[in-house]
């Protein structure tokens, strides 16, 4: 496993695609929701302001931070799917596939390895964005700086990240089944669409990938209480993602 | 035959259809040490499909395929640690330099990570790529990419070889690099396997030629015998006359 983890680490940190992916995520995600809080605060009649206003929860490093926690829920799954479904689909796009057979190292050590890798840089961009999204708030002074308002906030935030994160690790299963990353990316856009049709029903808090979104806007007024089982959803929708995943490249053969 | 007595690599009666269709069809074959056995065939005769049976990339229908004395679906890792293998796409992802590609390939070949470097450079210095040794792989030429595939398929020196039409992409003073570094393997006692279109490399090389045609063996070829070419095409227009009369 050690070995497949070394080459698997070596291929991600060399992608373009996560260089591009971690540069936006770190940097839009905050300077969005800056933007977002600064026309919210500014005030007035405007559809842009009225808009910004009512994603707002709260004032100050909350408001600020909840909107983070808006954007992070819905974009960093993307994102992060984005660079799951070409880790996953490249083997199959760039037809390198049939290399990763007749080798010591079994195609189950290549496909978990691919996911340790990619669960330590989610654990590493989650914890970027939430630095960052402190940096911009103190360089743009959202608000006061209270440990016992910014530390739980910021908590919430990288639980936020990381389990909108991890469940995006379930479209390898997408990819290598549709052995390419366009299926992929395809069942990404789908998956959103459905977190957002299935909260507009009343039914998010069973829809595992509607959960890092309702837990964005817990607190505000009409958001759905989260029962301990709902959360536990999002574990165990990843794990069973990565399960079938594993027993994919198990047993596929390089047609 | 105990297990320990068979050839290296073995395939017998295999057969794999694709949609009802035979892309192999009771294939036997054996490549033993020392030996370099080349298979050809028009483009669809079978000749990948049969490489990807043996490597277990496939799942035969029927029939066995064999890596020293293992089941390829069973086979454990110090079997595939013997083995060498470049089936259409060379191991080369675009994203890493030569260097880090043969250094993968070599990872996962089960070289230890202290043999790395030296395995490395020793591949790179041998198949010619001291050049490009720290270029990424995206930016070099086709056939330098062949090159990087088999550098990467041979870094930890395997006792079995597999190579699918080997000399695609590279320039004559490539095509005569990979002859004599296949022959000079072959002598070293490897077993080798390669599949190629090209007659007049395949005499120069090739101890045996196993003729496949719309996923059959047709025949043999003796490499050392005169017009190769004619033979072949007597071979498999031979086939289709059979095909056509029933008779096969």
């Amino acid at each position: 496993m050690n070995r497949a983890v070394r080459v698997e680490w070596w291929k991600l940190k060399r992608s373009p695609v996560t260089v591009t992916a971690t540069a936006l995520m770190v940097i839009l995600l905050p300077t969005m929701a800056l933007g977002f809080y600064s026309v919210a605060q500014q005030g007035g009649t405007g559809p842009l302001a009225q808009k910004a206003g009512a994603f707002l929860i709260g004032e100050g490093w909350e408001g600020y931070l909840g909107a983070v926690d808006q954007i992070a829920a819905a974009a960093m799954f993307l994102g992060t799917g984005f660079v799951v479904a070409w880790t996953f689909g490249r083997e199959h796009t760039d037809r390198t596939f049939p290399s990763l057979f007749a080798l010591p190292v079994s195609r189950t050590s290549i496909a978990g390895a691919k996911f340790l890798v990619l669960a330590g840089w989610i654990t590493l961009l989650s914890l970027l964005v939430v630095a960052v999204s402190l940096g911009i708030g103190v360089a743009a002074g959202v608000g006061p700086i209270q440990t016992a308002v910014i530390g739980p906030a910021l908590l919430r935030l990288l639980a936020i990240s990381l389990s909108t994160s991890m469940l995006s690790l379930t479209i390898g299963l997408v990819a290598s089944v549709g052995r390419g990353y366009l299926p992929a990316v395809g069942a990404l856009i789908l998956i959103v669409v459905a977190a957002q049709m299935s909260v507009l029903f009343g039914i998010g808090g069973w829809f595992p990938f509607a959960i890092p979104g309702l837990i964005a806007v817990s607190g505000s007024e009409g958001a759905p209480v989260l029962i301990p089982m709902q959360i536990a959803l999002v574990p165990i929708a990843t794990a069973v993602g990565l399960w079938f995943t594993v027993r994919w490249w198990r047993r596929a053969e390089a047609v | 035959m105990t297990a320990t007595d068979l050839p290296p690599l073995v395939a017998e009666g295999l057969v794999r259809r694709f949609d009802g269709e035979p892309a192999v069809d009771e294939i036997d074959l054996e490549v033993r040490r020392g030996e370099i056995h080349a298979v050809v065939g028009l483009n669809g005769a079978g000749k990948t499909t049969l490489m990807r049976l043996l490597l277990g990339m496939l799942k035969p229908d029927a029939g066995r395929a064999i890596v020293l004395g293992f089941e390829a679906a069973v086979a454990p890792s110090q079997v595939w640690a013997e083995v060498g293998h470049l089936i259409e796409t060379p191991f080369a992802y675009p994203e890493l330099t030569v260097e880090e590609n043969i250094a993968a390939a070599g990872l996962l070949h089960g070289l230890d990570r202290s043999q790395i470097p030296i395995m490395v450079g020793q591949a790179v210095e041998e198949f010619g790529l001291g050049r490009w040794s720290g270029k990424r792989a995206r930016s070099l030429s086709l056939g330098n990419r062949q090159r990087l595939g088999i550098a990467a398929a041979m870094v930890h020196r395997p006792s079995i070889l597999v190579l699918d039409e080997p000399a695609n992409a590279l320039d004559p003073a490539g095509v005569v690099f990979i002859r004599d570094l296949l022959k000079a393997y072959a002598e070293r006692d490897a077993a080798i396997l390669v599949s190629s279109h090209h007659f007049d490399e395949l005499a120069r090389i090739a101890d045996r030629i196993t003729v496949l045609h719309r996923g059959c063996h047709v025949g043999n070829l003796d490499p050392s015998g005169v017009d190769l070419e004619k033979r072949f095409f007597d071979l498999v227009y031979g086939a289709d006359l059979a095909i056509r009369d029933g008779s096969r």
